[in-house]
């Protein structure tokens, strides 16, 4: 169990693109940290500094306190588990398993009782004893999957990367084996270091998330805190689903003016003077009647257990969501036209200045 | 006229289609044919070919489109016409094989023409009266019969094609089994194995076969050697001129040996490598090595680069991936790529033959050139040294088979 640090990290490639800007992020002791964010915002290019598949171009990276920059990849006792898999298809899934063992110099030479015995305990703990002598290629995707948990695991890596590995999977597997990782995570507490741009998944897999988005962190936060109180626009509006309403105004003596939308600031707000970004999240908007605002109905979606508004006011469409609808309490009816009163000033309000 | 059906106007009757394909292709055997019999000088078959020639020519210009009578009154005639001349040339010529085999392309697609123009739906449809009803029974007999009639129609184009394919290889092994050294004489009358003794009681044959194994498996060698770090390297490594040189070797594969011909013997001569396995050697090598660089450099394309990275990380140097990890997964492709070095050397002939002016030095296929005007026409001899010559190709190609197939779909590997 290790901690990490990144310092000013920074990856500029040849041509010029900067990938990783001057990110400082710790990882503590024995945490499942997720990496979340768009494609392409540079989640992947800190795995791979970490991992040392990449240069570094700008400030440091450490690992226990140690420095790693020039250190080569095998060397840093780290675990990876690849999108792909990457199993060696040449290979049983016992050699796969023992594989970085027999290979690992750097650390001392492991005894093949040691590799017999880790390589069992990893069968044990990730149920492949039916598969040790196969081929990667004869195995279904999740036991493909376990596999490449377990060569990741059985080097007792100080740090174990994951780079979208549940992205190969089929939606109910996935939704398996996201479950049977943080299992595995509570067994052996390595300290974790997990990409993904799957809300879901950094929501249920992570003791911490690190939002970045162009190279960039912008925040690094529980999963609810940053849920309930995003860091900026960008944040706010990467979590969750339906996305949260932003509505671009200026606030004056405690009132809201955006376009041909006002309403009255919550309290907590109302100190607020100047140029902002309102949010709030559908499920927060109060639907019925003693709203402040009055909306028309542009569309819905009736989802079983919740319906989704799409409300149209003042040249704003905002999404309220409400649960357990039934068409006999549906405000709009049917045919889901017709005006409603919402509140938009409530209590779970945000306000960001960009 | 009332407007036609659908049907009507979409029917074509599958026999009529098949005629259409298939008297073209007639035609062209009986050319072939005909010229053969020019060739041979025997006038009267010349005549029937080039008669036959002009009357398929004519027979599909005038084959039945279901609307006008007169095609039928005049196609069959002509039809009828080619069938009288098939019968006569059958019984005319000698009866051997070929002239049975000749005939057939007279006697067959003519008798069918006069039989689907006559009979059946086809018959009725090509004499113009076709209606809705003819068109519906025919569209449903169409789908019985059409694939039956394809696959007759394919089956015999792929015979014909197999058989020009097979009939040099029948040919040289039936002279090399035939007694005395001629080329004439029918496929399988005789057979004696005294040409095979000839040849491999010889001590030249064992001389160039020693020669010949020395310079391919060396070649191989070589060629391997210098060819999987090149391709590795163009596949994994961006230095500079990459693409440049990548170019180049595509480049110099494109020109005829014969350009560098004289270029390499005044290399060879200088250095003193004429008359020498080793010349060869370097010689086959340089010229084989542009292909198995391209060859190799599209399968490790293939190798996925995170494959690679986990190694990496599982703690293996850079020697280590490639050897461990990399080479394995191209094993079919560095298959392909020996026997296709070998087999450049086993069957090269021009350079060897320049570059060898004594007999001790010759390979194989010079060393079988050189039979030719030696010992008088010695085609017998010849070849049965042909045969056992290609004897180690053939099992090497189905040694490697396997990895030959495997190599030959490439990108199969996964990840």
């Amino acid at each position: 169990m290790s901690e990490v640090e990144f310092i000013g990290s920074t990856k500029r490639y040849d041509d010029g693109t900067l990938a990783l800007d001057s990110l400082d992020l710790r990882i503590e002791e024995g945490e499942f940290l997720v990496l979340l964010g768009p494609s392409g915002c540079g989640k992947s290019t800190a795995l791979r500094l970490l991992a040392g598949l990449e240069d570094i171009t700008g400030g440091e990276i450490r690992i226990d306190g140690g420095r790693v920059n020039d250190l080569p990849p095998g060397a840093r006792g780290i675990g990876m588990v690849f999108q792909s898999y990457a199993l060696y298809p040449h290979m049983t899934v016992r050699e796969n398993l023992s594989f970085g063992l027999r290979r690992s110099k750097v650390r001392g030479r492991v005894s093949e009782a040691e590799i017999s015995s880790r390589v069992d305990e990893a069968t044990d703990m990730l149920d492949l004893h039916a598969v040790l002598d196969k081929k990667p290629k004869e195995l279904s995707g999740g036991q493909q999957q376990r596999v490449a948990i377990g060569r990741a695991l059985v080097r007792r890596p100080k740090v174990l990367l994951m780079d979208e590995p549940l992205s190969n999977l089929d939606a109910k597997l996935r939704n398996r084996m996201r479950y049977e990782l943080r299992r595995l995570h509570e067994l052996h507490e390595t300290t974790t270091l997990y990409v993904t741009h799957d809300q879901v998944e950094a929501m249920t897999l992570a003791d911490r998330i690190a939002i970045i988005a162009d190279g960039r962190l912008q925040q690094h936060a529980k999963p609810l805190d940053a849920y309930h109180r995003p860091a900026n626009s960008f944040v706010a509006s990467f979590l969750g689903t339906p996305a949260m309403n932003l509505i671009e105004g200026v606030a004056k003596n405690g009132v809201f003016n955006a376009g041909g939308l006002g309403f009255a600031l919550p309290e907590h707000l109302a100190d607020w003077d100047g140029p902002g970004i309102y949010g709030v999240r559908p499920e927060d908007v109060r639907i019925g009647e003693g709203g402040s605002v009055r909306c028309e109905v542009g569309g819905m979606e009736r989802l079983g257990s919740n319906a989704i508004y799409h409300l149209q006011t003042g040249g704003h469409w905002i999404s309220a969501l409400q649960y357990r609808s039934s068409d006999r309490q549906d405000p709009v009816g049917r045919e889901g036209t017709g005006e409603l009163e919402v509140e938009l000033a409530v209590p779970a309000a945000v306000m960001f200045k960009d | 006229m009332t407007t036609r059906t659908l049907a009507e106007r979409w029917y074509v009757p599958a026999e009529i289609r098949v005629l259409r394909g298939w008297i073209p292709f007639a035609a062209l055997v009986n050319l072939v044919v005909a010229g053969g019999e020019e060739l041979r000088g025997e006038g009267a078959s010349l005549r029937i070919g080039v008669a036959a020639v002009v009357l398929f020519a004519l027979l599909r210009l005038c084959l039945p489109d279901g609307a006008a009578a007169w095609r039928r009154q005049v196609a069959r005639p002509i039809a009828l016409v080619i069938l009288i001349l098939g019968v006569y040339s059958l019984v005319e010529g000698q009866p051997t094989s070929y002239e049975l085999w000749a005939s057939t392309w007279l006697l067959v697609p003519s008798a069918l023409t006069l039989y689907w123009l006559s009979a059946g739906l086809s018959g009725t449809w090509s004499a113009g009266n076709g209606d809705s009803r003819v068109a519906e029974l025919g569209l449903a007999r169409n789908r019985l019969v059409a694939p039956r009639l394809e696959k007759f129609a394919l089956h015999t184009f792929l015979i014909h094609a197999t058989g020009l394919v097979v009939a040099p290889v029948v040919w040289i092994l039936d002279v090399a089994v035939s007694p005395g050294n001629i080329l004439g004489g029918d496929i399988g009358d005789a057979f004696t194995l005294e040409h095979f003794r000839t040849v491999l009681g010889g001590e030249d044959f064992w001389l160039w076969t020693r020669n010949s194994v020395v310079v391919a498996v060396g070649t191989t060698i070589v060629g391997l050697l210098l060819a999987i770090p090149a391709g590795y390297a163009f596949s994994r490594y961006n230095f500079s001129g990459r693409k440049g040189a990548m170019f180049v070797f595509m480049l110099i594969q494109m020109f005829p040996g014969i350009v560098i011909l004289v270029p390499y013997f005044m290399v060879m001569k200088t250095l003193g490598l004429l008359n020498t396995s080793i010349g060869l050697i370097i010689a086959y090598s340089v010229t084989a090595l542009p292909l198995c660089v391209w060859m190799l450099k599209g399968f490790f394309d293939a190798v996925p680069r995170t494959l690679e990275e986990a190694a990496v990380l599982d703690g293996c140097t850079q020697i280590e991936v490639f050897f461990r990890i990399v080479l394995p997964l191209s094993l079919p492709a560095v298959a392909i790529t020996a026997l296709f070095s070998f087999l450049t050397a086993w069957n090269e002939f021009l350079l060897a033959l320049v570059f060898n002016t004594s007999n001790d030095a010759y390979t194989l296929p010079v060393g079988l050139s050189s039979m030719i005007p030696a010992t008088g026409q010695q085609w017998g001899d010849f070849a049965a040294a042909s045969l056992v010559v290609s004897i180690p190709v053939v099992v090497l190609f189905v040694l490697f088979q396997k990895a030959l197939i495997q190599g030959l779909s490439a990108g199969s590997v996964k990840g």
